[in-house]
C-alpha cells in the first residue's frame, strides 16, 4: 500500500519542462477489489492540453484525483510539477487548480462567494481577489450572475463558476473533469477557445471527457480503458496509426465490439 | 371536456406496483445497516436506560440527622417507661430506602446541603420524647423539627418529607408535626420552571448542538466539495478547527436564546454569577461541537448524521439525572451516569443558576467537561480525512 514513496521516477534533468509523470500507476478500491487504474504511464509537458479520454468508468477520475493529490494511490509514483505527490501536496496545491465533475460548489453561496472562498484558501488579497474575479467573471460571462445562489444557477454557469474557482489563483496547472458535460455547444466551443487562450499563458491544462470529439481539440490525447492508457498521441497521429477518420473511429476499433460497455 | 376526460382509459389500481414500492424500501433499508441497526438498537437501548433508570423509586437520598432528644422517664402506675422518640425516627429513617440517614450536628448538615453533600439536615427537637409522651396523654405540647432542605430537585424534596412524616407517623401517631422548613439556597422555594431551566438548558445544547454541528458538517461531505478541498492548501485541522469556530458561535446564539428566554420572559433564577452561566454553556457547547466534528467523521450523508444526535441525546438525558436523581439509581447506572457529559452540565447548570455556586464548588466540573472538550478534539483531529476514501 506505502509503496509509492519507495519507487523513484526516472528523473529528468531540472529544468525540465514535463508537469506531470507517473510511474506504473495503480488505484485499487478497496471496496470491491475494484483495479480503477492499472499501471498509468503519463507523460505531460508544460502547456500541453492533454485530454484524457475514455468511457465511464474507464478510470479517467480516479486518475485525476490521484494527479492532484485528492486520492492516494495504491502503488505507482506521481511527480507534478517535479514534487511527488502525494508527499508534497500541500506544497503543490497553490500551483494546481481542479474542477471536479460534479461542480463541487456551495449551493447556498452565490458565484461570488464561493469564488472568495477557495481564493481565501489559496491566500489571496482581498485586492487579488477583486481583479482577478473581475476579469474571469467577465470572461465567463458570468457578471450578470455574480450575486445569484449557485443552488439557482444552471447547469453551464455553475460549471463557469466551477471553473472560476479552479482559475482564480492563477495556477500553472489544472485539471478540469468533465468540464465540458452538461454544456451547451455554444458555450462548449466558447470553453475551448478559453482553454487555448489559458495555454498561450503558459498553463497546463488536463482535461477528461467521454465525448471523443471534443477530444480532437486538445494538443495530445490518451484513451483510457479500463484503467489503462490504450493509446496516446496527438490527434492526427492517433487517426493516422489507427487509419481511422475520427477519434471516435479510433475508439471503437480500440475497444473491440464492446463498444456498450467498454 | 369532461367526457373526454372521464372516456380516458384510466390505469387500475395496482397491488403489485403498491408491493413494489414496499419491496424497494425495504430492499433500500436492508442495504443501510446503520438505519437497520439504529432502528433495533435505538428502542433497545432508550428502553433499558429510562427502564433502568425510572423503574424505581427515589432512593439513597443522602441526609444528615441530628437528634438532640433528651428522652423521656416516667412512671406508669409504678412502671418506669423510658421513651426515646427521636432515636425511634433516626432508626425508622435508616430502615427507609428513599433515604441514607447519617447522623451528625445540625450546623454540619446545613452546610453539607449547602455544598451538595446532604439533601437535608433535620434537627429534632430536645423535648421530643416528652412531647409525643404527653401528646399520648391528651396534652397538647407543640414540638417542631428543623428541616434545612434542597428545595431544588422537587422529587428529592417529596421524598424525603414523605420518609419523614412516615417515621414520624410510625412514632408520634397521628398529630400534626411541625416541620419548621427552610429552603436552601437562599432560602428560595423554587418554581417548576427554575428547576427545569438548567437541564433543559444541558439537554437542548446536547440535542441541538449536535444535530445542527452534525449536519452542517455533513453538507460538505454531501455537497461534493470535499475532494476539491483536498487538492487546495486547506489542511485538514484547519477545516476542522474552522467548522468548529462556526459551530461554536451558532451555539452562543442557542445559549443567548435559552438564557434570554428563561431570563427575560420568565423570570427563572440564577443565582450564581451569568457571566460564570455563559462561560459554563460556551464550555458545555465546545465539548458538544467537538464531538460532531468527530462523528461527522463517520457519517456518509446528512441522514446518517442526524441520526447520531438523539441516539446520544436521548441515553444521555436518562442518565444524567435531568428526570431522576443519579443517587437514586442502582449504582451500576450511578457509574454510567458519570460517564456522560451531561450529567457535569446538569450540575454546573444547576449549581450556577439554583444553588449560586461559583467556581470554588463547580471547579471539577468546569475541568471535567473541558478535559472532554479536549478528547473529542483529539478524536476528531486524528479521523479526520484529509483525502479521498481509499
Amino acid at each position: 500500500m506505502h509503496s509509492r514513496s519507495d519507487i523513484s521516477l526516472p528523473l529528468r534533468e531540472r529544468g525540465s519542462k514535463l508537469v506531470i509523470e507517473t510511474l506504473d500507476l495503480v488505484k485499487v478500491y478497496a471496496e470491491g477489489n475494484i483495479r480503477a487504474v492499472d499501471g498509468l504511464n503519463l507523460s505531460i509537458q508544460e502547456g500541453e492540453i492533454y485530454a484524457l479520454i475514455g468511457a465511464n468508468g474507464s478510470g479517467k477520475t480516479t486518475s485525476i484525483n490521484m494527479l492532484s493529490g485528492a486520492l492516494f494511490p495504491t502503488s505507482g509514483a506521481i511527480r507534478v510539477l517535479g514534487l511527488e505527490i502525494p508527499r508534497h501536496r500541500r506544497i503543490i496545491s497553490p500551483k494546481i487548480g481542479v474542477a471536479p465533475q460534479e461542480y463541487a460548489l456551495y449551493g447556498d453561496l452565490t458565484a461570488e462567494q464561493n469564488v472568495w472562498f477557495f481564493a481565501k484558501l489559496y491566500g489571496l488579497s482581498k485586492e487579488a481577489f477583486g481583479r482577478r474575479i473581475s476579469e474571469l467573471f467577465k470572461i465567463l460571462g458570468m457578471e450578470e450572475r455574480r450575486k445569484t445562489a449557485v443552488a439557482n444557477l444552471s447547469g453551464g454557469m455553475k460549471r463557469r463558476v466551477s471553473i472560476a474557482c479552479a482559475l482564480i489563483h492563477n495556477p500553472k496547472l489544472i485539471f478540469l473533469d468533465e468540464a465540458t458535460v452538461g454544456v451547451d455547444p455554444v458555450l462548449r466551443v466558447f470553453f475551448w477557445e478559453y482553454f487555448r487562450a489559458l495555454k498561450a499563458n503558459g498553463m497546463t491544462i488536463i482535461i477528461t471527457s467521454h465525448v471523443m470529439d471534443e477530444a480532437e481539440r486538445a494538443d495530445r490525447i490518451g484513451l483510457m480503458r479500463a484503467g489503462k492508457l490504450i493509446e496516446e498521441g496527438t490527434p492526427a497521429e492517433i487517426k493516422r496509426r489507427n487509419s481511422a477518420s475520427s477519434i471516435e473511429e479510433v475508439f471503437l476499433k480500440l475497444s473491440g465490439r464492446n463498444v456498450a460497455d467498454a | 371536456m369532461r367526457d373526454a376526460v372521464s372516456k380516458t382509459p384510466r390505469a387500475h389500481f395496482s397491488i403489485e406496483r403498491v408491493i413494489a414500492v414496499t419491496w424497494r424500501v425495504l430492499k433500500q433499508i436492508s442495504r443501510d445497516r446503520r438505519t437497520l441497526g439504529m432502528m433495533i438498537m435505538m428502542p433497545a437501548i432508550i428502553m433499558l436506560i429510562f427502564g433502568f433508570a425510572l423503574g424505581g423509586e427515589v432512593k439513597n437520598i443522602p441526609i444528615l440527622i441530628d437528634n438532640q432528644d433528651t428522652g423521656f422517664s416516667t412512671t406508669l402506675d409504678s412502671i418506669s417507661v423510658n421513651l426515646y422518640a427521636g432515636q425511634q425516627i433516626v432508626s425508622f429513617l435508616q430502615y427507609d430506602s428513599r433515604v441514607r440517614v447519617e447522623v451528625g450536628s445540625y450546623s454540619l448538615g446545613v452546610s453539607g446541603v449547602d455544598d451538595g453533600t446532604y439533601s437535608a439536615s433535620i434537627l429534632i427537637p430536645p423535648n421530643f420524647s416528652q412531647s409525643v409522651f404527653l401528646g399520648s396523654e391528651g396534652q397538647n405540647v407543640s414540638y417542631s423539627f428543623l428541616l434545612y432542605i434542597d428545595g431544588t430537585k422537587p422529587p428529592i424534596e417529596t421524598s424525603i418529607l414523605v420518609a419523614l412524616q412516615s417515621a414520624l407517623q410510625g412514632v408520634a401517631g397521628s398529630r400534626s408535626v411541625n416541620l419548621d422548613k427552610q429552603y436552601a439556597f437562599g432560602g428560595t422555594k423554587f418554581s417548576g420552571l427554575d428547576v427545569s431551566v438548567p437541564s433543559v438548558m444541558a439537554f437542548v445544547l446536547t440535542f441541538l448542538v449536535l444535530l445542527i454541528s452534525l449536519v452542517i458538517v455533513s453538507r460538505e461531505t454531501t455537497s461534493g466539495t470535499l475532494p476539491r478541498l483536498y487538492t487546495t492548501p486547506l489542511s485538514a485541522i484547519e477545516r476542522l478547527l474552522g467548522y468548529s469556530i462556526a459551530l461554536l458561535l451558532l451555539s452562543l446564539i442557542m445559549v443567548g436564546v435559552i438564557l434570554g428566554i428563561g431570563i427575560g420572559v420568565f423570570g427563572v433564577i440564577v443565582r450564581g454569577s451569568l457571566i460564570l452561566l455563559f462561560s459554563g454553556a460556551v464550555l458545555y457547547a465546545l465539548a458538544h461541537v467537538f464531538l460532531a466534528v468527530f462523528l461527522a467523521n463517520f457519517a456518509k450523508n446528512e441522514l446518517q448524521a442526524v441520526q447520531m444526535a438523539p441516539l446520544i441525546a436521548l441515553p444521555s438525558m436518562a442518565l444524567s439525572g435531568m428526570l431522576v436523581p443519579v443517587n437514586s439509581f442502582p449504582d451500576w447506572i450511578q457509574i454510567m451516569a458519570k460517564l456522560v457529559p451531561m450529567y457535569y452540565g446538569n450540575r454546573i447548570f444547576e449549581g450556577i443558576m439554583l444553588r449560586g455556586y461559583g467556581l470554588s464548588e463547580l471547579w471539577l466540573e468546569f475541568i471535567i467537561i473541558g478535559v472532554v472538550a479536549f478528547i473529542f478534539l483529539v478524536l476528531a483531529v486524528t479521523t479526520v480525512r484529509d483525502r479521498m476514501a481509499d
